[in-house]
């Protein structure tokens, strides 16, 4: 503690004094010395000589004791971030270009970062989230499926391996009587919900137990956006009573904000149990999914392996069509991030390539410059610097500059991230959430690290490796002084290039792939369609021919209107995705084994959809007004799509057979087949068909439609008149949503136009800055060999020659970085997969067309310099040897 | 060939020796370091040469300790020199030392001593 103490003071309370001390001692020292020696009989010089060469080197006693008594490292340190500080103000080009660098490299991998981070990384807001797991049912054909009411009381009470289990799912309702009729989304959950995930009030209460059962009293809590936007942030609003669809429900509370598990956000929530009623029909599927807490220590496939035990046993009393049901379950994090999460790790990987790419720059620019300083170092190692000072005296300079990248980068990453939430889609959970906290620090203190070390590598190499007396005669002039600092820049050029054709590949194959997708035929003709989304509240419109009446008139209103050429509608419009899925089994053909029922899209569309849509119909007809209302002598019929009718018929026609519902094992309609349509891209734009059975309006009419109006010119211009029509109609009924069909099918590209927005920059970046690379490099060369190329000259070689000569030189490194980098695209391939489409991941097309990019790259990165190569002015040059 | 020590190749300090050896020189009196040096090459007969790069900071390393004080004086022959002197501190901490130095060459020795 003294020692500590003693050496703390002195470093603080200057060194001045001390170092005059001690200067006087070695110089009494020294006194003491020669006065020996001449008391030997020796001359007064060789007296002092002799004494001189006795005692040492001076400056490095001096030296050595000022370590005893202070903080060694700290002084070096400030030292040397000094002389960091002289040398980055002494080459100001130099210092720039590598600032510049690492700030774009830096930038650009923390803005990526901090949304990988809070979309990815980052714990969701509930208690013990990394416990929380998303339940579903699964069945040999698909995962995820809804539990049924039966099952999840099993589960919930037989089950070790969950501290707490709740069900929920969302519903459609509308508002009534405040104001304007409102379309709004409701989450529906049991009791146990809010528990799970830490909601508490911050009005009122939240659900009993005795409200979560059927035939409770209703009531609703409210989420605080709700409350605040539509409801004025009332603070007496507990007990008040709130209209939906048709029925009075009691306010029991409000929640605070922040509570986002359901997405798109839920204007309030409801008791499950009381909203669905009970049934006892094991095989009896709703839409709810549950969510669990697992209990400390037990693992999720202990957890489902423990839920199956109980389907197996559910199963043996009481055999069905469930029998092969078993639980699924992931965990909740990545239950909403499965999609976008190779996506992002994708643009993660790409933007680290990319940040190698520019530390590979910045070495190969310290190297060429520590072979210029070879001389310096040279000097400073003659007057008595050690080389582990001389490397950290390097390491440094370079760390202090990747510091001023990195700042620099944090700058420029704050305004990347903007533009990124900005340009986001919104469908990615988190994305407009993301903000820099301590885990972003963390990550752009270390990549700046990394990248100081990692650009410093060289020139300590080269260091360390100083002939000394080479490099004092002949000044750093010969160029072999650097021939393995030279080939190690090559290298990293050709690790640039490699990295740069693969990522150009890769960015290529998604723009591909976009290109493909916007261009897909979607099997109709979107333009000039205005689209009418429309849910009839249950309680206005209870059966199915007030139902129909509603449509009936509207379709009529709607034709009626100038402009309008078509009117037709359908339940679940193209690129709307998965609007229902069931069984289905085809009644002529072989019953497929319980497990093995196949699955189709279950539609509902009117007589005009197809027309309309100008969706083609390849083979029988289309629905006709005259199968009215599924009168027990009428047929059911169906229209499949081209699909459809392949996978059953691919020789034959579809039109005549029958399809049932639900399978050979459930019950359900038979319907026949009377027409194929051509397949329209349900799932989205970048999707390929699957089978679709469009059932009619008439015998399966729906309250939920999509009214599609065919116009001439602007869709838009007819909104205030489409919206006028409902509104005489029912001046009750919401609009869910009105607007150009165009505008919704773009909407389902975003997160494609997203990643190939970004990956494509990426690609843009790396080659620039590869370009950079070879430019410096090829500079470099043709610098060191000026006079060289001015002998060969003097001697009689053409200039030809000479340009072939540097030729090769480019050509070596593009052909070796081509060859890499079509090997590493070539690997990497497979990881894109799930991101392309229309094209193959392994397309030799768009390899050829990225590696011919970068070679060309490589070619006018290096024109210049190879131009310079053949001017040489023997001369000139030959005259200054 | 045995392997025998060239007899003109001076010792080199083990570690932590010579602050040992600067105490002892101080026990006679207060000395200045170059008198440290002589009195260290003398009673070692020339065995052991002090490095001034190791010598001054070893002494900065004992003031540090609190085991020696330095003070400018008049030498007898009238020059001005940097006198040390053992502390109290500095005079326990030699016996300590000396005992424990003396346990250890006797263990070398006992281990490197040839097989009777």
């Amino acid at each position: 503690m003294p020692e500590w103490w003693s050496k703390l003071r002195r470093t603080l309370s200057g060194r001045r004094g001390l170092a005059a001390d001690l200067n006087a001692e070695i110089e009494s020292h020294l006194a003491f010395e020669i006065q020996e020696n001449l008391a030997r009989g020796m001359s007064p010089d060789d007296a002092r000589s002799a004494a001189r060469r006795h005692v040492g080197n001076l400056t490095r006693i001096e030296e050595r004791a000022r370590e005893a008594w202070s903080f060694p490292r700290i002084e070096t340190f400030i030292q040397d971030l000094r002389y960091g500080l002289r040398g980055i103000r002494r080459s100001p080009g130099f210092s720039l270009v590598v600032i510049v660098t690492l700030a774009l490299g830096i930038g650009a991998n923390t803005a990526i970062f901090s949304v990988v981070n809070s979309v990815l990384l980052r714990p969701l807001p509930y208690p013990a989230a990394e416990r929380l797991v998303w339940l579903g049912e699964s069945d040999p054909k698909a995962e995820g499926i809804s539990v049924t009411w039966v099952n999840y009381q099993h589960w919930r009470k037989e089950n070790h391996s969950f501290e707490e289990m709740a069900g929920f799912h969302t519903a459609h309702l509308t508002l009534t009587g405040r104001g304007e009729p409102l379309f709004t989304r409701a989450g529906v959950v049991t009791s146990g919900f809010f528990r799970l995930v830490g909601a508490k009030p911050l009005l009122g209460r939240l659900f009993n137990t005795s409200e979560d059962r059927p035939g409770g009293i209703p009531t609703v809590v409210l989420s605080h956006r709700f409350w605040v936007d539509k409801l004025g942030a009332d603070p007496r609003v507990q007990g008040a009573p709130l209209v939906l669809d048709g029925k009075p429900y009691e306010v029991a509370g409000v929640l605070p904000p922040g509570l986002r598990f359901f997405s798109p956000p839920v204007d309030f929530y409801l008791p499950l149990a009381q909203f669905d009623g009970e049934t006892f029909d094991r095989g009896r599927h709703g839409s709810m999914r549950l969510v669990g807490r697992l209990k400390p220590r037990v693992t999720l496939a202990a957890a489902l392996a423990d839920l199956d035990l109980i389907m197996q046993r559910l199963a043996e009393a009481d055999p069905g069509p469930e029998s092969r049901h078993r639980a699924y379950g992931i965990f909740l994090a990545e239950s909403d991030t499965g999609e976008i999460r190779p996506t992002l790790l994708i643009l993660l990987g790409a933007v680290g390539l990319v940040l190698f790419i520019a530390c590979a720059n910045v070495a190969g620019l310290a190297l060429a410059r520590s072979t210029a300083r070879a001389r310096e170092m040279a000097i400073r190692t003659a007057v008595g610097a050690g080389r582990v000072r001389l490397v950290r005296q390097l390491l440094t300079e370079n760390l202090l500059l990747a510091a001023l990248g990195g700042l620099t980068g944090l700058l420029l990453a704050e305004w990347c991230l903007r533009a990124l939430i900005g340009m986001g889609p919104r469908d990615i959970p988190r994305l407009a959430e993301t903000t820099f906290d301590w885990q972003v620090g963390i990550f752009v203190g270390v990549i700046t690290l990394l990248t100081g070390l990692f650009t410093g590598f060289a020139p300590i190499w080269t260091a360390g490796k100083s002939d000394l007396v080479g490099a004092l005669k002949d000044g750093g002039r010969s160029a072999t002084g650097g021939k393995s600092g030279h080939a190690v820049r090559g290298a990293l050029v050709v690790a640039e290039i490699a990295i740069t054709l693969a990522l150009t590949f890769a960015a290529g194959l998604l723009v591909r792939s976009l290109i493909a997708a916007e261009t897909a035929n979607p099997g109709f003709a979107p333009e000039h369609v205005l689209a009418l989304e429309l849910v009839l509240p249950s309680a206005s419109y209870s059966s199915p021919p007030a139902v129909e009446a509603f449509y009936d008139r509207l379709h009529r209103d709607l034709r009626d209107l100038p402009g309008v050429t078509a009117v037709g509608a359908v339940n679940c419009p193209p690129s709307a995705g998965d609007c229902g899925d069931w069984f289905y089994s085809i009644l002529d053909g072989p019953a497929p084994q319980p497990g093995e029922v196949p699955i189709a899209l279950f539609n509902t569309a009117d007589r005009d959809y197809f027309s309309a849509l100008r969706i083609p119909l390849r083979e029988g007809r289309g629905f006709s007004d005259t199968v009215q209302r599924g009168a027990p002598s009428v047929p059911r019929v169906a229209i499949v799509n081209e699909t459809f009718a392949r996978k059953w018929w691919p020789k034959a026609s579809a039109v005549g057979h029958r399809i049932k519902s639900g399978g050979p094992y459930r019950d359900g309609p038979i319907y026949e087949i009377v027409g194929v349509a051509g397949d329209v891209s349900q799932m989205g734009l970048d999707t390929e068909p699957l089978p679709e059975i469009y059932l009619p309006f008439s015998q399966s009419p729906s309250g939920a439609m999509v009214v599609m109006l065919r116009v001439n010119g602007d869709p838009q211009s007819l909104e205030p008149a489409v919206r006028r029509r409902v509104a005489e109609i029912d001046r009750n009924l919401p609009v869910e949503s009105l607007r150009p069909f165009e505008r919704s099918l773009a909407a389902t590209l975003a997160r494609r136009r997203f990643s190939t927005l970004l990956l494509a920059l990426f690609a843009g970046l790396a080659m620039a800055l590869a370009g950079v690379g070879v430019y410096g490099l090829l500079n470099y060369w043709v610098r060191v060999r000026e006079e060289e190329i001015a002998i060969r000259l003097a001697l009689g070689a053409p200039r030809p020659a000479i340009l072939r000569w540097a030729g090769r030189q480019v050509l070596q490194l593009a052909a070796a970085g081509a060859a890499l980098g079509m090997l590493a695209g070539w690997m990497a391939s497979r990881w894109l997969e799930s991101l392309v489409f229309g094209v193959s991941a392994r397309s030799g097309a768009t390899m050829a067309a990225a590696a011919a990019a970068v070679i060309g790259m490589a070619v006018i990165a290096a024109a210049i310099p190879v131009w310079r190569a053949t001017q040489v002015d023997a001369l000139d040059q030959l005259r200054h040897l | 060939m045995s392997t025998v020590d060239d007899p003109l190749e001076r010792l080199e300090f083990l570690q932590g020796t010579l602050e040992v050896l600067i105490l002892r020189s101080l026990q006679l009196g207060p000395n200045h370091a170059y008198g440290v040096t002589q009195f260290l090459e003398r009673q070692s007969e020339s065995e052991f040469v002090v490095d001034n790069g190791s010598l001054y900071p070893a002494l900065q390393r004992l003031m540090q300790r609190g085991w020696i004080t330095a003070q400018w004086k008049t030498s007898p022959n009238g020059r001005r020199a940097k006198y040390y002197r053992l502390t109290p501190a500095g005079r326990k901490q030699l016996v300590a030392a000396t005992s424990k130095w003396r346990r250890f060459v006797e263990a070398m020795g006992r281990i490197l001593a040839p097989e009777a």
